[in-house]
């Protein structure tokens, strides 16, 4: 292992003095002044002279003084003398942990105690105790700002890995549901854990997604999107094939659906493969509101999802090319509208755009207290003034304002759908509705071309079959999906057998 | 060299199918004029005279259509259509025009000749309704001042179309006429156009037809002359039928609503002789009854449906004996119906179906139900 920090350590060795081990451990951790040495000696047996070491902030000090040091220096340790091995004696009687390993390796040392266990060292022993005493704040369980929902579950996933899987954990109460940890960044050491069902996942994608996990050679991973992005299919596709969300309830899900996730740690956002294209449209909501009502969201997210990419395209090759698609009297009302505009149209609606995104990414980097005046330049300024200033047309404005608005109701889909529109405008402006088709189509070939984790990325959405259909573009009622998604969950498809269905 | 030879196939295809379109410029909207009517004129030394009406936008806040005429003048209909640029200065847009009127002298020259162009061209469309002017020009149907605000051509497209509920005009475009125009066995009718006086003023009014026979005119007929037509060619969707009635208060006038007409034309040969026999029925609705009351009763109701009926079949058969003897065009289409019906007996008088249709016996059923009878409650 290429590991970076070890390789300053590796000529070390504990040894069975105290006082070269703790020398040891300075120079391990020299310039470093949040790292504790504390060392302490029990009042009946002299020679139980000990030290611990810890990191100030990620260990919790009660656990280091009532459960270490306490019982360390109250008990009375000369009549524990029945073993040979007193830092045995001390693992077994002493020490009040959940969690006690005797440890010898010097970077598994440092690695644990960076990470907020606690060292505990004995004179005249080469090895040394690691007690699990993590402690340091994190944030608490809280519904997610970006997804949240009417009705539904309101736990979103901390920053904290252990936290994450036990807030899955509660919703599977099952022993098949599994658990893998990977430590992936040289530097950073991030704990990673793929989780799956084990009954219903692929064998294929989880040693494939171990494969891609494992070619990962980076020095840190701050969140789940370098990963996301390192093991994706298609690289260079604007389409997203790996999935990620902030809800147990949906990574919950998607694990009964025969996926797998990705806990990283740190991250509030976990992982799920593979991707398909319809996940893009499905929330949670869906499933738990009344089938009828999730069908009814769902077509307007899909049929949002296209014409957020081709409303520009299409209005444009309408007004500049094929004015004789036009109903006469909306013909006259933009003509009217265009009276003087110096502007192309084509040019306006690239530009225009443009600046709704500029104003999108204003609304999300800009100081909140601020953004009252970004709302009021952008919205009155840039909409109302330029049509009084003549300088675009106000359908032109419309189109704009639509487009936007429908962009983001997928914000899984935001880097498709803009770059994809461009391309669609730019087909449109050359050669109206015949680039823009031609453009439709190379679109079209290339969402085929997909895959994530060998799952064809468009599964389900041209199929007419009744059973790959009904999780799609709508939500079937929850009797009729008997089966889980195909291909995914190849291994137990029956969800429902098909004996309970009846009874319903 | 396998792949390279894909990839030159690959780009063939794409630069032919891009190559091989149609128009495709890109214009903007602001860029060209949009016609919205057109009149045929007889100018100096036998050339065509082009009035086209296009409508004038005016951008801004208060955004109004107004519209503007431009005459230009060519020896043929698409010399003259281009020669209007030299005057206007840009493109003229004709996908959206509603109707083309012809002069008197034009249509009299002949139809065919004007709409030629019209209907080959790739801009202009064959949906546009087609009027003749019983004035001296085409041009002053434009000229005059419009009833309602507007372009004039929209609002003579509406009077056309809103005909239905009024049959007297028939609705004729360029694709139906060149259809029935082709079919020569039977003459066709397209509406006429004048001008009347109404508070001092000169209005245009769609009201009655135009009879062409060879592709030429060959007179006119007036607006309740058009609805017994109509009455005979199935084309009756709606309308008025007023009718005169005897009551114990006095003479009134009933006005009856059209809601349904049928018409069956079956022809029939008795030896050598053809005839016709006719069957309408209708289905009206009493609207109006000048406030004589009694008459809501049924046997003044059935009073109402004989008389009605009486005064339907007297005059259809005036029309009939009227086109029969003066133009001897068969607006009719029984030509059409009996080479549908009776084949035989059609090639045998195909050749001289004029002289017969002069001499054709027709036999005239009316039906007229009345539906309800508009009770006051």
């Amino acid at each position: 292992m290429g590991d970076i920090m070890s390789k300053n350590i590796e000529k070390e060795a504990l040894d069975n003095s105290l006082d070269n081990n703790i020398a040891l451990f300075k120079r391990v951790f020299k310039d470093d002044e949040t790292v504790i040495f504390r060392e302490f000696q029990n009042k009946w047996l002299k020679a139980a002279r000990c030290c611990i070491i810890y990191v100030d902030g990620m260990v919790n000090t009660e656990i280091v003084n009532e459960n270490i040091i306490q019982p360390v220096l109250r008990s009375d340790l000369s009549e524990n003398m029945e073993s040979e091995n007193l830092l045995k004696e001390f693992q077994s009687k002493i020490v009040v942990s959940n969690d006690v390993k005797t440890e010898t390796a010097i970077d598994a040392i440092v690695k644990s105690v960076v990470y907020g266990d606690t060292l505990f060292l004995l004179d005249g022993y080469a090895e040394a105790l690691v007690i699990s005493s993590k402690g340091w704040q994190s944030r608490s369980i809280s519904e997610p700002e970006c997804a949240k929902v009417v009705r539904g579950p309101r736990e979103g996933f901390t920053e904290s890995i252990m936290v994450n899987l036990s807030l899955v954990r509660r919703k599977i109460k099952n022993s098949d549901l599994k658990f893998k940890f990977k430590e992936i960044g040289e530097r950073t050491h991030t704990k990673t854990c793929i989780c799956y069902i084990k009954d219903l996942a692929s064998d294929d994608i989880l040693s494939e997604l171990e494969r891609r996990l494992d070619q990962i050679d980076i020095d840190g991973i701050i969140d789940s999107g370098y990963i996301q992005e390192l093991i994706r299919d298609a690289p260079y596709s604007p389409f997203e094939t790996v999935g990620s969300s902030e809800r147990p309830d949906i990574i919950a899900a998607k694990l009964l659906e025969g996926r797998i996730a990705l806990f990283v740690d740190g991250s509030p956002f976990v992982l799920s493969v593979p991707y398909v294209v319809v996940e893009n449209f499905q929330s949670n909501e869906d499933y738990y509101n009344n089938y009828i009502f999730g069908s009814m969201n769902r077509l307007i997210r899909g049929f949002t999802a296209v014409t957020a990419i081709t409303v520009p395209a299409i209005f444009l090759s309408i007004v500049a090319y094929h004015q004789e698609m036009l109903p006469t009297p909306l013909l006259l009302s933009i003509s009217a509208s265009r009276q003087g505009v110096p502007i192309p149209t084509a040019v306006s609606l690239f530009l225009m755009l443009f600046i709704f995104d500029i104003l999108r990414e204003v609304g999300i980097r800009m100081p909140a207290p601020i953004g009252q005046a970004v709302n009021i330049v952008g919205a009155l300024v840039l909409g109302q003034a330029a049509v009084e200033a003549n300088l675009v047309s106000a359908p032109v404005v419309i189109v704009t304002a639509l487009t936007g608005i429908m962009t983001l109701i997928n914000m899984n889909f935001l880097s498709a759908t803009i770059i994809f529109r461009n391309f669609l405008l730019l087909g449109a402006s050359v050669l109206g509705i015949y680039g823009f088709f031609m453009c439709i189509v190379i679109m079209y070939l290339h969402l085929m071309s997909i895959r994530s984790f060998g799952v064809p990325y468009m599964m389900n959405v041209t199929r007419a079959k009744n059973s790959d259909g009904q999780d799609a573009w709508i939500r079937a009622p929850w009797w009729t999906m008997t089966l889980r998604p195909k291909i995914i969950a190849a291994k137990n498809l029956v969800r429902q057998s098909s004996a309970k269905s009846k009874e319903k | 060299m396998k792949k390279i030879k894909i990839t030159f196939l690959i780009l063939i295809i794409l630069i032919n199918s891009i190559l091989f379109t149609g128009c495709w410029n890109y214009r903007e909207i602001d860029q060209v004029l949009i016609v919205a009517g057109l009149a045929v004129d007889k100018g100096i030394n036998d050339q065509y005279k082009f009035t086209v009406e296009i409508a004038q936008i005016s951008g801004g806040k208060d955004s109004k259509t107004t519209s503007k005429t431009i005459t230009a003048e060519g020896e043929t209909m698409f010399d003259a259509a281009r020669n209007l640029i030299s005057l206007s200065g840009k493109r003229l847009y004709w996908s959206h025009a509603k109707v083309i009127i012809l002069s008197r002298k034009v249509a009299e020259e002949g139809v065919e000749k004007v709409i030629d162009w019209y209907t080959r061209d790739s801009e202009t469309r064959e949906n546009v309704f087609l009027l003749v002017s019983e004035e001296a020009t085409a041009k002053e149907i434009f000229d005059v001042e419009s009833t309602t605000e507007g372009i004039k051509s929209f609002i003579l497209g509406e009077m056309i179309k809103n005909q239905v509920s009024l049959s007297k005009a028939p609705i004729t475009d360029i694709l139906q006429y060149g259809i029935e125009s082709k079919t020569k066995e039977i003459s066709t009718i397209i509406p006429a156009v004048s001008l009347k006086k109404m508070n001092d003023k000169m209005v245009a009014q769609v009201m009655g037809s135009a009879i062409i026979k060879n592709n030429k005119l060959a007179g006119f007929l007036n607006g309740d002359e058009t609805k017994d037509l109509n009455f005979i060619r199935n084309q009756v969707k709606g309308g008025v039928l007023t009718e005169e009635m005897q009551t114990d208060n006095g003479p009134a006038l009933a006005s009856l609503e059209i809601f349904k007409s049928n018409t069956k034309v079956v022809p029939a040969a008795d030896g050598n002789k053809i005839k016709i026999d006719l069957n309408i029925e209708t289905t009206v609705a009493i609207d109006e009854i000048e406030g004589v009351e009694n008459l809501i009763s049924e046997e003044q109701q059935l009073k109402l449906e004989k008389s009605t009926e009486n005064t339907l079949k007297k005059q259809i058969q005036e029309l009939i004996r009227k086109v029969q003897s003066e133009y001897g065009a068969d607006i009719f289409g029984f030509g059409e119906k009996l080479r549908e019906d009776k084949a035989s007996q059609w090639k045998r008088v195909s050749n001289n179906w004029e002289d017969v249709f002069k001499d054709l016996k027709v036999n005239v059923e009316t039906k007229v139900h009345i539906k309800n009878s508009a009770v006051l409650s």
